[in-house]
């Protein structure tokens, strides 16, 4: 488990059960994220990878099993504990969800100005050392209308790191952008996980880019882990599911049809009514 | 079985209804704590008056001086019947402040903020926004709603003021510049017959409720919205339907008290 360093995991879920509806999204689900690293968790759409953030992140309380993060059992916490430890981890939606009546400069000083009483001086410094960290210092004076996705997407980065948060969770960060801005993306989160120190969770169901910044890998089906290791084991493996979600099959064992009755039978019930 | 049919449809509105009140009811003791927290940082309470009070305020202007100038009409051609006219100043005085300012501004200010403050709402939710300040640990029920509630409560009273300030200027132009009343009556019947108490005050006070009441819907069905854009369309119409509703039935509520004297 302990993947890269050996040290306590920073993140750790066991026996995780969730229920949406009646439909269970994750049946004793575990897995573990070790401090420093970065982890992807894969899956196809649907398998809950969005939904699993939100647990560790304390919006939704899991039916059965914990969810620990810095120590600390996420469901248990009191609201003011569970948003006191939420300012120790950053979260990038795949909207960006930046404020749009805020322009770039503002919406990274939002988190700043909400948490602590900095002089201006002060947060004008720290604002343009988050936005020199993504390249968008440049950009202080935008309003999220009139930035590209790519670019959103740094900002809520340079934002979510406002803080200088022990984790920061990306949910698809690289769904919806072009080559380039993938690029830069991938860069950053590979190079602000080792510069600043951080922990990075990736959701992702881009096989190529979750494999070449992350240490760890774990790809989810049906509700639980159906295979987990570094990027080169998972290349290797063998067992058919993840040979198919890795290679990208259209068919397999997640099968091409959506459950129907039998074809034959189907066609040809129109014609006996 | 028709009838079945009619009279179960009936109970599954009426109780629809009531949860949903029930909700508004149950939203509005979650949003209580928020308004004690954003009085404190009254700057964005500031920011929002600001922002609601100039989306209404042209409107509160145009119509204040439209609904003025058509009172000192109608009220003219009446009271000259009973040659009467040098009350036109009360009588258009008495209808704006204790009528017709509180209640059409709520209706303005419904249709115009109102809507404008559920979709803003309903679309940050839509967008992600109000998530995104969750897990930057800021609650967005001080930080967004609580803001925009105060905002609406205190710009409608200030808004029915200025509605029937305008109306009565508006009057006062017809009834002297076009029908010939003399200013100086125009004035002093208004003067001596309207009471500050029972009129001003009354008017002021039905503002103030209107005010609640209708930021109180806007707000809910704001953050209560389906983070869709079809959602956020229906609420943005409910807001309105449902707040001319409450506006003109609990203006007949407390006209009732009111002229009972209680």
């Amino acid at each position: 488990m302990e993947a890269t360093k050996g040290s306590k995991p920073l993140v750790a879920v066991q026996g995780l059960t969730f229920f949406r509806d009646s439909r269970a999204i994750f049946q004793d689900l575990s897995l573990s994220v070790a401090q420093g690293s970065v982890t992807a968790i894969m899956g196809g759409s649907g398998t809950g990878k969005t939904t699993l953030l939100s647990l560790i992140g304390g919006r939704l309380a899991p039916a059965q099993g914990t969810v620990e993060v810095a120590g600390e059992l996420v469901p248990t916490l009191s609201r003011k504990a569970l948003f006191a430890l939420r300012r120790r981890m950053g979260m990038l939606f795949q909207s960006s969800a930046l404020l749009t009546d805020l322009d770039v400069f503002e919406n990274v000083a939002f988190p700043i100005r909400e948490h602590t009483r900095l002089p201006e001086p002060i947060i004008r410094n720290l604002v343009l050392m988050k936005l020199e960290l993504v390249g968008l210092r440049g950009a202080r004076t935008l309003y999220p209308a009139e930035l590209s996705g790519g670019m959103a997407r740094r900002v809520a980065l340079a934002r979510a790191l406002a803080l200088d948060p022990l984790m920061v969770m990306y949910d698809e960060p690289f769904t919806g952008l072009d080559p380039i801005s993938m690029a830069v993306i991938v860069k950053l989160i590979r190079e602000l996980n080792d510069a600043l120190g951080m922990t990075s969770i990736v959701v992702t169901h881009d096989v190529a880019e979750a494999c070449s910044i992350a240490d760890y890998i774990y790809l989810l089906g049906d509700g639980r882990v159906i295979a987990e290791g570094t990027p080169a084991d998972m290349r290797k493996t063998t067992a058919p599911e993840v040979r198919q979600f890795m290679a990208g099959l259209p068919d397999g064992p997640v099968a091409f049809h959506y459950p129907a009755p039998e074809y034959v039978s189907d066609l040809t019930v129109g014609a006996t009514v | 079985m028709r009838i079945v049919g009619i009279v179960s449809g009936l109970g599954r509105r009426v109780i629809a209804g009531v949860t949903r009140l029930g909700r508004a009811a149950l939203f509005l003791g979650r949003l209580a704590p928020g308004l004690g927290i954003a009085l404190m940082r009254f700057r964005l309470v500031i920011q929002q008056i600001y922002m609601t009070g100039v989306l209404t305020l042209v409107i509160v202007l145009v119509s204040g001086a439209f609904v003025g100038m058509i009172l000192a009409l109608q009220g003219y051609n009446t009271l000259v019947r009973y040659d009467a006219q040098s009350s036109l100043g009360l009588l258009v005085a008495l209808s704006l402040t204790r009528e017709l300012g509180p209640v059409l501004t709520a209706l303005l200010f419904a249709g115009r903020a109102g809507s404008a403050l559920t979709a803003e709402i309903g679309l940050m939710k839509a967008t992600e926004q109000l998530d995104g300040m969750e897990m930057m640990a800021v609650d967005p029920l001080p930080r967004v709603v609580a803001p925009r509630f105060w905002a609406g409560w205190i710009a409608v009273p200030l808004l029915a003021m200025i509605f029937s300030a305008v109306g009565i200027i508006g009057a006062y132009i017809v009834a002297v510049g076009d029908l010939g009343l003399d200013g100086g009556v125009f004035w002093s019947q208004m003067q001596s017959g309207v009471s500050v108490r029972d009129d001003v005050l009354g008017g002021l006070i039905k503002s103030v409720v209107f005010g609640f009441v209708v930021s109180w819907i806007a707000v809910f069905e704001g953050y209560d919205a389906k983070p869709t854009s079809e959602g956020v369309s229906r609420a943005t119409t409910r807001t309105v339907v449902s707040s001319s509703l409450a506006i003109l039935g609990l203006d007949f509520i407390m006209t009732a008290f009111m002229l009972r004297g209680l």
